[in-house]
Formats: structure tokens, sequence, C-alpha cells
């Protein structure tokens, strides 16, 4: 009797998981109410835990970093004093620049948009995905689709918001696709996360076309024909670009600029991005 | 009632801890799926009805984390509580080798599972890679946590067990 009652319970269960995947696949708005409201209880506990846990881990960790701190502070002086020059240098060619944008009225900076701090307060711990949780949400202003940022180069996008926190996927999520371009020639390319290129810490860069000139080192920023990426935001170098056997596009490897290893505080870029008539005709930038 | 409240708190306790302490530790190459082992050592023990129901809040919670298809770690987690639920007739406590065999099975069932419906799917066909470099690792770490959990669990449970027989006395 029991046995049969079990049977009947997993038939009855399996057929709900999979109405359930079915709709949600179809339409993704339907948890929302769901997911924010267990995120009230859950977000503030995991808060919690989090910054426990993190304490005791600093703690330990400053102790045994202190020595090599001291060696980098001697070595950063040095950095600073060659930045304060290179800063110099660089302040004379933005004047050149703001004149000659004015000559041109160009009047749009892409690096000036609005961004808000928040912190990671979970992460997947298995390794298939690269998806982390952060303790801003829809109360702050996130919004799906927003991009997410760290060290000054792209780290992903907003996938699921609540009221209190967010869910991002991060670039190198083996199912992430960029719409990018490389800074020096304008060639577009789709750069890819792949699972088998995580633990070297590259990401995959294709379908540059054959005559484009992208070198290694390149600067890779995202384009402006990505529909979910806001333009001009750096995501890393180019590497290893060979030309592909079929002999019709270029491919190779990209080196992030965001340190995917230690990631604890992102920005995020409240505002996603308007899909004017410009932007149309393309569809691999999710 | 008090044992199913003990044992939900228990289980969110276990996520939370999965999901936030350990990825931040880096000396961690992988971590052991502590849903995964308490959903099946639930099952081993109290049966496959118990099992599913469990296996059902895991997967929930699990759902709740990631962005996708709602249901997709329920459909896994119930079917993993429900299957270990028949093996509950060898279940005899001082025995850890089964518990044992179960979890490096139930490691195996599961990445495959997420292997063949999040990356086959998409073409990827690099098994032997994802095998060695994903499942092996986390499979190892839940085997050594499994000796650990198991037992804890099972003392936990005798408790609460006790804890109600003991409470029924006084009420006759």
């Amino acid at each position: 009797m029991e046995k049969k009652r079990s049977k009947y319970l997993l038939t009855s269960l399996t057929v709900i998981c999979i109405l359930l995947i079915g709709i949600t696949s179809i339409k993704d708005g339907v948890m929302e109410p769901l997911r924010t409201g267990v995120g009230y209880i859950l977000v503030p506990l995991q808060t919690g835990v989090n910054a426990v846990g993190k304490g005791i881990y600093t703690e330990i960790r400053d102790y045994s970093q202190l020595k090599s701190a001291l060696a980098e502070n001697e070595r950063l002086k040095e950095e600073i004093a060659r930045l304060t020059e290179e800063n110099n240098r660089l302040l004379a060619g933005e004047f050149e620049l703001d004149r000659l944008r004015s000559l041109y009225q160009l009047d749009q900076d892409y690096m000036e948009y609005e961004k808000i701090g928040a912190r990671i307060i979970a992460k997947d711990s298995g390794d298939w995905f690269q998806v982390f949780r952060v303790n801003k949400g829809s109360a702050d202003g996130v919004e799906v689709d927003d991009n997410v940022m760290a060290g000054g180069g792209l780290v992903g996008i907003v996938t699921d918001v609540g009221a209190n926190y967010a869910t991002v996927r991060s670039i190198i999520d083996d199912s992430s696709r960029v719409s990018a371009m490389a800074i020096q020639s304008g060639d577009n390319c789709i750069v890819a996360g792949d699972l088998t290129l995580f633990q070297e810490g590259r990401l995959r860069i294709t379908n540059i076309t054959k005559d484009g000139d992208v070198k290694d080192g390149d600067r890779i920023i995202t384009s402006h024909i990505s529909s979910k990426f806001l333009p001009g935001i750096l995501i890393g170098y180019a590497a290893d670009i060979t030309v592909d056997p079929k002999r019709l596009t270029k491919s190779g490897y990209l080196i992030p600029v965001a340190d995917f290893d230690n990631l604890q505080e992102v920005l995020i870029i409240t505002g996603t991005k308007q899909i004017g008539d410009e932007a149309l005709g393309e569809g691999a930038g999710s | 009632m008090k044992r199913i409240f003990a044992n939900l708190l228990l289980m969110i306790l276990a996520f939370t801890v999965q999901i936030c302490i350990f990825p931040m530790l880096p000396f961690l190459s992988a971590a052991p799926n502590l849903l995964l082992i308490l959903t099946f050592s639930f099952g081993f023990i109290h049966g496959s009805w118990a099992g599913m129901l469990y296996g059902l809040f895991a997967g929930f919670l699990s759902d709740l984390f990631y962005s996708g298809p709602f249901g997709f770690y329920m459909l896994i987690f119930v079917y993993i509580g429900y299957v270990n639920g028949i093996a509950t007739k060898y279940y005899y406590e001082e025995y850890i080798t089964l518990p044992l065999i179960l979890c490096v099975l139930n490691e195996l069932a599961y990445n495959m599972y997420m292997y063949v419906f999040r990356f086959l799917i998409r073409g990827k066909l690099n098994l032997l890679y994802y095998f060695r470099e994903i499942m092996v690792p986390e499979i190892i770490f839940s085997v050594v946590t499994t000796l650990f959990i198991y037992r804890l669990f099972l003392f936990t449970s005798r408790m609460l067990e006790e804890l109600e027989k003991r409470r029924d006395t006084t009420i006759v």
C-alpha cells in the first residue's frame, strides 16, 4: 500500500515538475512573486552567514598577507610615480580629445553610466554554472539585463531580480555570449564563455571576419550592436588569434580584465540598454 | 511536527552554507553537494515517501537560487529521494559502506543530468573533460563529507525521535 502511494506521489510530482519547467521556459516571470517572497526570508540569512564566514576567513588571511602587503606597498609607490607621469601625459591627450570631440560634435561619453555597488552574498558551489547573487535588488533600481562590472571590466549580466537581491550570470558561464568588438580596428566578434577554458582563466572569441585586423593583446570592448550590453565596456584582451580551419572566420581567446577568482564587490550599471533604431538587426548579443 | 520543522531548518542551513561559505573559500577547488547528501541520506533512512518530499524541498531551494526553468532541480531531487528510498530495506544503522556507494551513484546521476540537459543539448560533446574536471572532484569531496554528515544526520534523527517518544509518554 505504502509502495503504491509513493508511486502515485512520484508520478504526480514528476508531472508537476515537467509542467512547471514547460511553463517557465515559455513564460519567464511566472515564479517571480514566489522568488521575491522567499528572498525576503532567505537573503538576510544568507547575508548574515556570508558575513560571518567572510569575517573569519579575512581575519586569517590578513595575518598571512601582512608581509606580502609591505612588499607590495614598495612596488605600488613606484607604480604611483610612473602613473602620475603617465596621467599627466594622458591629461594632455584628453584636452586634445575634448577639443576634437566638440569639433565633431560627439558629445556622448560612453563611460558615464550610473552605477551602484553591490556585495556578492552567494555563489554556486558546484562547477557547472558561474552564477552569483548580490545584495541589491529592484528596491535599489536594479533591473533584469543590467550590466555588471568589477575591476574595470565586464563581469556579467543580471538574469533575475527580487526586491532585495539580484542573480548575475557571469560572462565566464558556459552559456554566456557577448557581442563585442576590438577597440583598435572596430571589428566585431562574439565573446563566449566556455567551461573547458574556465580554469585557464580564458574565454573564447569567435566570429571575427577573415580580413578582420585583431591582433594578440588588442583591447576587446562591448560593441554598439549588442542588444543587452552597453557599448564601450572593457571585457579583456585578445590572445592567440588564429584563422579557423574553414578559412572564413578567425577565432581565439580572451583574457578577461575582471578577476573572477576573488570577486566580492561588483558595480551594477543601472539602466538597461535602450534599443534604438541603430541597434536592430542582430540577435547574438544576449 | 517538530521533526519536520527541524529537518526543514537543517536543509535551509545546509543550503546557505553551500552557497554562501563554500564558494568564499578559495582553497576548495570543488565543494561537496550538501543538498544531495541530505536528500539521499533522508530517503535512505526514512523511505521513498519522506525522501521525495525532502527532495522536493531541496529542489525548490535550488530552483529559487538559479534562474532558468523552474522545476529543473525539483525533478532530479525528487527522483533521488525516491530511488534511495527503495534501498531503505537494506538500511542498517552502523553500516556506512552502502551510503558511500549510494553517494557516488547519486553524484554521478546528478552530474550526468546537469551535463545532458544543460550542456549536451547545446552541442558540447566533450564529456571526458567535464567528467575529469568537474564530476570527479565533486564526487570525491561529497564522499568524504558523507562520512561525517551521515553520522551526524543519524545522530540528530535518533535524538529527535527520542525527544518525540519521551514527550508522547509524558502526555499519556
